[in-house]
């Protein structure tokens, strides 16, 4: 008899009937529901957000000497195997196919229901909740505040198995990022990237959209010098990510005319970046003085920019309305003395959308 | 026109961004990096005189395969480490941009 495992994933929206039913004889805790990526974040710092979005389940999963057993396999060797390696649970697996999972809870109930020197695929778990390798972090760490699992497979878009993620991955791998990240914050040099078009980008790999994916840029009063540097980076961004060139070129329009318009006209302000597999979005948001007029800040032309600016090559009155031009949706909002918040949204075709 | 013939024919020196096999496909002589942004045309030569990181960063979001600075002007040193790094050629010209516009006008004549 073959076992096949139900198989549940972050990418599908689940009630919570189908959560309980998938883990049946299990204990699951549930804190919250699954949500969507990045949900309950509200609260954490940006820097982190954009880390648990940008960063993939590939990257912090163990991909090669995954300890697992077969079908075949006893729960005692299960559990010899378990108490070797300091783990919680193994998975059962065959060539690259995922069959069950035998976890400690298993390997108790077949200690004390005599059952310990049977097969695995007679106890194993076989209803599991899986992560995908190309799911943003934040889902994973949805996945372990919502279940007492301390361990998830990880699987390929083939359904084969790639790896596993556990808890102590996860913190591994985000300490070593932010390490980095605040490296890059306290002013290290050079993070200023290579163009997207022409083949200059290294492109290992086939470029796929990300389910979601999300940087914020600050931009700094007057700070001319590093001004564009957000708008080359969303432009990096959607070039890895394969999208067309065309489209690409007005985003990255938007992006840039918005950026210096804060830089020049704001008090300073964020440019945030959204990116999934149908659409792209630009939010500039500044922290004042805000516009009195925006209709007549809209039109072509019309600018309150001094001499300084314009001697830089900008304040030429196009910059609202060029963003305005390029995007599918454009919406500003804007109070005196508070701020301005303008929105461009861009639609992706479908044949960009990840396979 | 490739970068070699936009050298020789303005009378310039490539100080940066390396050089391209890629050609013009639009020329662009402007120094309002808004009215730049307007353009859609494909692989731009841009002809300014702004001597600023901004007419680098301009040129790479509409994917100008060069950037002309005019009249000799002494360009920064960030500027130059701009074009390295997103690998857009930089060219100074001793020539007015106008005079600049009138040679390449006549070797894309002569080109056909």
């Amino acid at each position: 008899m073959e076992y096949r495992p139900t198989i549940l994933t972050g990418g599908e929206k689940l009630s919570d009937d189908q959560i309980m039913a998938a883990h049946e004889r299990k204990h699951v805790k549930r804190v919250s529901g699954p949500g969507l990526p990045g949900s309950g974040g509200q609260g954490e710092p940006l820097v982190i957000m954009e880390l648990l979005q940008r960063l993939r389940v590939k990257d912090v999963m163990r991909d090669h000497d995954i300890i697992s057993v077969v079908r075949t396999d006893t729960m005692h060797f299960a559990q010899n195997l378990m108490k070797r390696n300091h783990i919680s649970g193994v998975p059962v697996v065959e060539g690259k196919r995922l069959f069950g999972i035998v976890s400690i809870n298993d390997i108790i109930l077949a200690l004390e229901g005599g059952w310990i020197g049977e097969q695995c695929q007679k106890h194993m778990a076989t209803n599991l909740v899986v992560l995908e390798e190309d799911m943003p972090l934040a889902f994973a760490l949805k996945y372990f505040e919502n279940y007492i699992f301390g361990r998830f497979p990880v699987l390929n878009k083939e359904r084969d198995l790639v790896g596993i993620v556990s808890q102590r991955d996860v913190t591994r791998v985000l300490m070593r990022e932010l390490t980095n990240e605040l490296a890059r914050l306290e002013g290290a040099p050079g993070t200023e990237q290579q163009g997207a078009e022409h083949g200059q980008e290294s492109s290992k790999s086939e470029p796929v959209l990300p389910y979601y994916s999300m940087r914020q840029f600050v931009v700094v009063r007057n700070d001319l010098t590093n001004a564009g540097k957000a708008a080359n980076a969303i432009k990096k961004m959607l070039g890895d990510a394969g999208v067309e060139k065309k489209i690409i070129r007005r985003i990255a329009v938007a992006a840039y005319e918005l950026e210096i318009n804060i830089c020049i006209h704001s008090l300073g302000g964020s440019i945030t970046f959204i990116l999934d597999s149908h659409k792209a979005t630009v939010i500039a948001k500044d922290k004042g003085p805000g516009i009195k007029d925006v209709e007549w800040a809209l039109r072509d032309g019309t600018s309150t920019a001094n001499d300084w600016i314009r001697s830089m090559g900008f304040g030429a009155g196009m910059g609202l309305s060029n963003s305005k031009r390029v995007a599918d949706v454009f919406d500003i909002k804007s109070t005196v003395p508070t701020g301005t918040t303008v929105l461009c949204e861009f639609n992706l075709p479908e044949r960009g959308a990840a396979k | 026109m490739n970068i070699t013939d936009i050298v020789k024919t303005l009378d310039g020196t490539l100080v940066a961004g390396g050089e391209s096999d890629r050609t013009v496909g639009t020329v662009v002589a402007n120094d309002l990096m808004s009215d730049v942004l307007l353009n859609d045309g494909d692989d731009i030569l841009l002809l300014t005189s702004l001597a600023s990181d901004q007419a680098i960063r301009t040129a790479n979001i509409v994917g100008a395969m060069c950037v002309v600075v005019h009249n000799a002007k002494p360009l920064p040193q960030t500027m130059c480490q701009v074009a390295d790094t997103l690998g857009i050629p930089l060219v100074s010209s001793p020539l007015s941009k106008y005079e600049s516009c009138v040679r390449i006008h006549d070797f894309l004549a002569k080109e056909g």
